[in-house]
């Protein structure tokens, strides 16, 4: 009852997104029930079934996947801090979501089974004059467990997928215990593990000096603070209650308008900070190792009150969750490539065998899919690279944080675009007939990955929003606000249009000799 | 009419203002703000002073009254006229340091000053200054975050301080501190403040922290009080009367 209300609540927009998920779900519902029909109306082909049904696993697959990309925008089921007492909680939200995933696909799957009787006659006179009696099965009867277990197929994966998806998660990231295997020849556990030959690698040591430099600031830091904390008794016996607690530069800097007092101060700390680098760096060379250890970089500070250092892992995660780089890039690549080569091969004999060209599609597809948010990530990086002002910083930074969260999608929506184009660059030669389920499966297949990307980019709007507030407070126009936008979209458009047509280009052309 | 002094840089007269959805905002506030002046607005919470520092700032219209800022009308410019007011003349310090994301700590310094159209170099440099001055600037190329609450504040009030603002309205900067960042935070924005002459309307709800202004206006339901008599904090109300040894 909750998730209804909670559902007919909703704004427009909203509830269109939902009736997308629905549409969508008809869609691939009827394709499914079509295959059905199929399989009723030509019982000696069974294989010719098979495939058909199989081929539905493109719209299915695109369906499941707008309708997560739903659930994660749907803001009747955003965390509710203040709900939570109640008994809103992250659980009872997640459950939520996957019923109102669930309600929209049931929709769409009675929607797709009034229309698949409707067109049989089973409701009313049969329409077009019989002209779908093909795939119809409109003399037979229709079998009830088998039209049940197609219909239920998608609303079960839509909110199984929805569930796991949404699932509340521990924040704290799990403690992995187990032990990896270090450097060769060393002792003890490292942090990160490295793979044979990485010790030694140009680069692999120099990222270990930012480390080194935050533990300066925190070296740095924590005496600062414990000076705090021993000005701040004596000024509770004061009782003066005038903050009194406070660092002598500051102190000095009150009597006269001056900021002098903070620049000495400033001063103040270079010594302590240059002695940290200077440790940093002979233990960085190696070359006066450190007698007992205890000045490496990870040593806590003397004093003994400051909290050690954050673990590595920690950081990982944290820079993984605020859209670190991508790492499946290289991947992409690998099998983007594969996959052309694939294709090509196949290309050779005349009769191209259909399983290996298949197979060169899938691999393309699942490049484009990992190679999306890198690709996304790059572009970011080449808006806000040599001097941005804050149009293109806005804008490069932002689409280098919201790589995973665009890229995916649009990587999906690539694929399928050039999926699309070279199917029309291969058909127009020999012009078989483009039947009306096919344009059905294109329609659901296209539409679900478009809008599950226009969803991706409103769930990144509202991840934003409190920023947008706070640069809005601080006075940025909102036409900058819209013109970072606006070239975000170009920049994409510009790096994967013609990497879609290229792609799509490649694939064709040794089918098409 | 008493006329404002000339010095004042900011003043209203008789604020009222309601909130969207009708409940009572501050009803009759008037006060002037002089020039390189710390002014406190103090009162408890719900008293109205976030709503006052968004009357006089800009942020929102207001339902009846005036707001000057240097002798010309801020009431009745519009939403655009308002916004570039705001942009060159006023920083503004949230409670919470909301600082983006995606840029690093010298670059969300220097972001108002990108705003407003200087180059590059420049807000750099004048970022770096005053991170360097308010003890943030070993951090100056770390992501928010990495930095600790207070760290992060003080970037936040380098980004508000960075433009050289006219006037600087803080909204309890330092509400969720502890004491000795929260002493920290104050005395850096204090001396910041009085160093370049910049007015700083501070809406603070704890006493040590009004006693580094130079006045103090109370609010307390949305008026203005000059003398706050409120109860001594009593029992708990009902607990002598249930006790058994009464």
């Amino acid at each position: 009852m909750l998730a209804l209300r909670l559902t007919r609540a909703g704004r427009p927009a909203v509830q269109l997104r939902r009736l997308l998920v629905a549409a969508a779900s008809a869609g691939t519902g009827f394709l499914l029930l079509a295959s059905l029909g199929h399989a009723l109306d030509h019982p000696e082909a069974p294989s010719a079934a098979a495939l058909r049904l199989a081929w539905c696993a493109a719209p299915l697959a695109a369906t499941v996947y707008l309708a997560l990309a739903v659930a994660r925008t749907d803001p009747g089921a955003r965390p509710r801090p203040g709900l939570s007492a109640v008994g809103l909680g992250p659980g009872r939200l997640m459950a939520l979501s996957a019923l109102t995933t669930a309600l929209s696909c049931a929709l769409g799957s009675m929607l797709a089974l009034l229309v698949f009787l409707h067109l049989r006659g089973d409701l009313s006179g049969m329409p077009f004059d019989g002209a779908g009696a093909d795939f119809l099965a409109a003399g037979s009867p229709l079998p009830v467990p088998a039209t049940l277990t197609l219909l239920t197929l998608l609303p079960a994966a839509a909110t199984t997928t929805v569930a796991v998806a949404l699932r509340p998660r521990d924040p704290r990231p799990a403690a992995r215990r187990s032990r990896g295997f270090g450097r060769f020849g060393a002792y003890g556990n490292v942090t990160a593990k490295e793979t044979f030959g990485a010790y030694g690698r140009f680069g692999a040591r120099l990222g270990l000096r930012p480390p080194a430099h935050t533990d300066e600031g925190q070296r740095s830091g924590h005496p600062r603070a414990g000076d705090a904390d021993g000005d701040a008794r004596p000024g509770h016996r004061h009782t003066g209650g005038s903050g009194d607690g406070e660092r002598p530069g500051h102190r000095s800097a009150d009597g006269d308008p001056h900021p002098a007092g903070t620049r000495a101060a400033g001063a103040a700390e270079v010594p302590p900070r240059g002695r940290s680098r200077a440790w940093g760096r002979v233990g960085a060379d190696g070359d006066h190792p450190a007698p007992d250890g205890t000045n490496r970089p990870e040593a806590p500070a003397p004093d003994g009150t400051a909290a050690p250092e954050p673990p590595d892992p920690d950081g990982a995660a944290a820079d993984a969750g605020s859209g670190g780089t991508p790492a499946d890039l290289p991947w992409g690549v690998a099998l983007g490539t594969a996959g052309l080569a694939v294709q090509a091969y196949a290309g050779r004999s005349t009769p191209a065998p259909a399983l290996a060209v298949l197979l060169g599609w899938l691999l393309t597809g699942t490049g484009l899919v990992l190679a999306g948010p890198g690709l996304t990530h790059l572009c970011g990086l080449l808006l806000q690279c040599t001097r941005p002002g804050a149009l293109r910083l806005l804008a490069g930074r932002v689409l280098m944080t919201e790589a995973a969260r665009i890229g995916r999608p649009l990587g999906v929506v690539c694929a399928v675009a050039s999926a699309g184009y070279a199917t029309t660059v291969l058909q127009d030669g020999p012009a078989r007939a483009f039947g009306p389920l096919s344009a059905l499966g294109v329609l659901v297949v296209a539409g679900a990955t478009l809008a599950t990307l226009l969803t991706a980019a409103v769930e990144a709007r509202q991840c934003r929003a409190g920023t947008t507030a706070a640069l809005l407070r601080l006075g940025a126009p909102p036409t900058m606000l819209r013109g970072a936008a606006a070239l975000r979209a170009v920049a994409l458009l510009a790096l994967f249009a013609p990497l879609t047509l290229g792609i799509a280009g490649l694939s064709a052309l040794p089918l098409a000799r | 009419m008493e006329a404002p002094p000339d010095n004042d840089v900011l003043w209203a007269r008789s604020l009222h203002f309601t909130h969207r959805d009708g409940s009572p905002g501050l009803t009759g506030v008037s006060l002037g703000v002089r020039e390189g002046e710390i002014l406190a607005v103090s009162g408890p919470r719900g008293s109205g002073k976030t709503t006052l520092l968004r009357c006089l700032s800009g942020l929102v219209p207001i339902d009846a009254g005036e707001v000057w800022f240097n002798s010309s009308p801020v009431h009745t410019l519009g939403p655009m006229a308002r916004e570039r007011l705001r942009r060159d003349r006023f920083g503004w310090i949230d409670p919470e340091p909301v600082l983006v994301p995606e840029l690093n700590v010298w670059e969300n310094a220097a972001l108002p000053l990108m705003l407003r159209g200087a180059g590059r170099r420049r807000a750099k440099v004048a970022a770096l200054e005053w991170l360097e001055r308010l003890d943030v600037g070993d951090k100056a190329r770390a992501r928010p975050h990495r930095l600790r609450h207070a760290e992060r504040q003080r970037v936040a009030i380098a980004r508000a301080l960075a433009p050289g603002p006219t006037v600087l309205f803080a909204d309890e900067p330092t509400a969720p501190l502890h004491r000795a960042d929260r002493t920290h935070v104050l005395r850096t924005l204090a001396t910041a403040a009085r160093s370049h002459g910049i007015t700083v309307v501070l809406a603070t709800h704890d006493p040590d922290t009004a006693a580094l202004a130079d006045r103090t206006v109370a609010l307390l339901d949305g008026r203005r009080v000059h003398t706050v008599h409120l109860p001594d904090a009593p029992d708990a109300e009902g607990r002598a009367a249930c006790s058994l040894s009464v």
